[in-house]
């Protein structure tokens, strides 16, 4: 890159004058520090609740884009999406069911699919033993003989979803230990489960018999837990093959117990899609009934975000003013300083406009020195906080520096030098040359 | 066949000036003549106060005239824009003042190089070395180029000023009592130094107190009631 002399000229006083007067940039650096350091903090900071928050929500909703719709389990549309969806791999049919594991005849350790030893758990509606309420579920009807006066046991209640295909596709769960369902095998009649991290402290917790309760069944199966999933729920969730399920429970109980069936398909107006709604109008339902909708989680948690990010840049501003008037003090003092060297320049020839330039650019390289020193600390910090408080917060333990705070940080850095220094660039552009002759 | 018309380096011609400050307007130069060629040599002498270093003012470019006419080889120039004046004062004009004005943390070399990094103009790193080792070379004190001013006695630190002054090779130096803080001996290299500058065909303005100085100047003219006196053969 070749720069014009001029600029070249600014860069090299500049520096020169930096190297000069270290003691006052550093003065400045240090006024200037906690305003880029509060820029960097906030954005740095938002960026990753962004990314935390979309995660969680991605991993509950499903990603971006997905389309999906949900549609009455009725024994008319569930054998139709069943068959649809067995030709195409690329969408997932969905259900869920509340199955307990464990002593039959008990109520569970965590009613409603609670999570477990949960403070704020599941309370009995008054009137209605049947009816229980839980902050994660609201309040719903127990299938079932009223479980209220039931003395509690080793079983625990999870909410199951049971899919026709890798619904990880679309809701990107971390698999925590052990194995996601295979669902290239043939089905196992001792159907596969896997767990949340929620339900998974209920196993670890308790010693629990391996007998599976699904409401509509002829008989209990025998589960095989094969693995845990983070899928960023509180309450005890599992998943299992829709196959295997159907093995216990068939589609016509399947549709009484499902209450509704999810689809989930790729981006787009995709062919399946096409298909699928045909069918199902072609099935007797109603345009009206078959809805199928795009999942944009950004947009929902953006008002919420750019919220947080105003008040906190606000604030960020107010600290990085503080920081534009220290420098503009130093730079003011400075340039008192040196009137005579800023007259004697214009004198051997140097234009108004490279005066200002030179103060400008020691400003501006001020704004950065302490822009790479505030990233240096904010990318430092997050280190150290990462490796020491991980193991209470697992958020942090893969927490990355994000690139967008390194930006802000440089932006506020130069936007700081140039709002600081610009005043005292004005005034060394209008020392008179005369300075010299009359000294 | 046409004849090559050889403008004078300057020509002055009724150039007045008056100060405005605070209190009454101040004439200081009330209308003065002054024609100087390339290679010639002149000293202006006056009392303190009598507009020496305001005539010096007007002909470096830092100030302009009230009233007059300044015309540079040809070229009228009495007013011109801040932006051209910048640019002649670079490539036209050497100063040395009697405060040597060097940078006290900028080396010899440094100081020099200054009037090569003004924006007018880029040099090279190697050429611009080269350029002001030649310039302090010229001043006798090549071997001082690293050495910051604090370092450098008086008549030194001069000669730099000197060196920074004819680096760009200018077509007129302009002294304002550049002796004025030197001793005698001291004050005659800095002469010398100065004086060796027309030998390759530039001009030099001394403005002095010091006749002795004055008298090795080609010309002498005297500054009294804001005109040039009658020029003194010396």
């Amino acid at each position: 890159m070749r720069l014009s002399g001029r600029l070249r000229a600014a860069l090299v006083i500049g520096i020169q004058g930096i190297r000069s007067r270290k003691l006052r940039t550093l003065l400045s650096m240090a006024s200037l520090f906690l305003g880029v350091l509060a820029v960097v903090v906030v954005q740095a900071a938002s960026v990753s609740v962004e990314r935390a928050e979309l995660r969680d929500i991605e991993l509950q909703s499903g990603i971006d884009g997905t389309r999906q719709s949900y549609l009455p389990a009725s024994e008319k549309v569930l054998p139709v999406v069943l068959d649809t969806v067995a030709t195409h791999p690329d969408a997932v049919a969905f259900g869920n069911l509340q199955v307990d594991i464990g002593e039959p005849g008990v109520t569970p350790i965590n009613p409603g699919g609670a999570p477990i030893d949960d403070p704020n758990g599941p309370v009995y509606d008054q009137g209605a033993r049947n009816v229980i309420c839980t902050p994660y579920r609201g309040c719903v009807v127990q299938s079932g003989p009223a479980a209220g006066p039931q003395a509690r046991g080793a079983a625990i209640e999870l909410n199951v979803t049971v899919m026709t295909g890798d619904i990880r596709r679309y809701k990107p769960f971390r698999l925590v230990s052990g194995q996601w369902l295979d669902f290239e095998h043939m089905p196992s009649l001792a159907p596969t489960v896997v767990l949340n991290t929620a339900a998974a402290k209920g196993f670890q917790k308790y010693t629990i018999p391996a007998q599976m309760r699904i409401p509509g069944a002829a008989a209990d199966p025998t589960p095989q837990i094969i693995g845990v999933v983070d899928d960023g729920q509180q309450s005890a969730q599992a998943y299992m093959r829709m196959d295997e399920t159907a093995n216990w429970l068939p589609t016509a109980a399947m549709s009484r117990s499902f209450g509704s069936v999810g689809v989930m398909l790729p981006p787009g107006q995709s062919d399946t899609e096409r298909i699928l709604v045909s069918r199902l109008l072609a099935a007797g339902l109603t345009e009206g009934d078959v809805h199928v909708g795009t999942i944009d989680v950004r947009r929902g948690i953006q008002r919420s975000l750019t919220i947080m990010r105003i008040v906190f840049f606000g604030t960020a501003s107010l600290v990085l003013l503080i920081g534009v008037g220290g420098i503009l003090n130093v730079g003011l003092a400075t340039v008192g300083e040196r009137v005579e060297e800023f007259a004697l320049r214009r004198a051997v020839g140097t234009p108004r406009l490279l005066l200002a330039g030179i103060v400008l650019s020691e400003t501006l390289l001020t704004g950065l020195l302490t822009a790479a020193a505030a990233i240096g600390a904010a990318a430092l910090t997050l280190r150290l906080a990462g490796s020491i408080l991980a193991h209470r917060e697992p958020v942090l333990a893969n927490i990355g520096f994000p690139w967008q705070a390194a930006v802000a940080g440089v932006v506020a850095g130069l936007a700081a030098g140039l709002l600081g220094g610009l005043i005292p660039a004005l005034r060394a552009a209008r020392i008179p040359i005369a300075t010299v002759m009359r000294a | 066949m046409t004849a090559l018309v050889e403008h004078p380096l300057i020509e002055l011609a009724g150039v007045t000036k008056t100060l405005r400050g605070q209190g009454e307007p101040r004439p200081v130069l009330t209308g003065v003549d002054l024609t100087l060629h390339s290679g010639e040599s002149i000293a202006i002498l006056g009392r303190s106060g009598s507009g020496k270093s305001t005539l010096l003012s007007l002909i470096g470019l830092f100030d302009r005239p009230d009233g007059g006419r300044y015309v540079l080889h040809g070229q009228d120039i009495t007013r011109v824009s801040e932006r051209r004046a910048a640019a002649l004062r670079s490539a036209e004009f050497g100063f040395v003042f009697q405060r040597f004005f060097l940078l006290k943390h900028l080396t010899a070399a440094q100081n020099v190089a200054m009037a090569l990094v003004n924006g007018q103009g880029w040099l090279g790193r190697r050429r611009r070395r080269a350029t002001v080792l030649a310039a302090l070379d010229r001043v006798g004190i090549a071997h001082l180029a690293r050495h910051k001013p604090a370092r450098l006695s008086g008549g030194e630190q001069q000669r730099v000023a000197i060196a920074r002054a004819l680096v760009r090779e200018p077509r007129l130096l302009l002294a304002d009592e550049p002796t004025g803080a030197l001793d005698t001996e001291t004050g005659n290299l800095v002469v010398d130094a100065l004086h060796s500058a027309t030998e390759r065909g530039c001009g030099l303005i001394l403005v002095t107190h010091d006749a002795d100085h004055a008298a090795r100047m080609g010309r002498v003219v005297r500054l009294t009631g804001g005109v040039l006196a009658p020029e003194v053969a010396v």
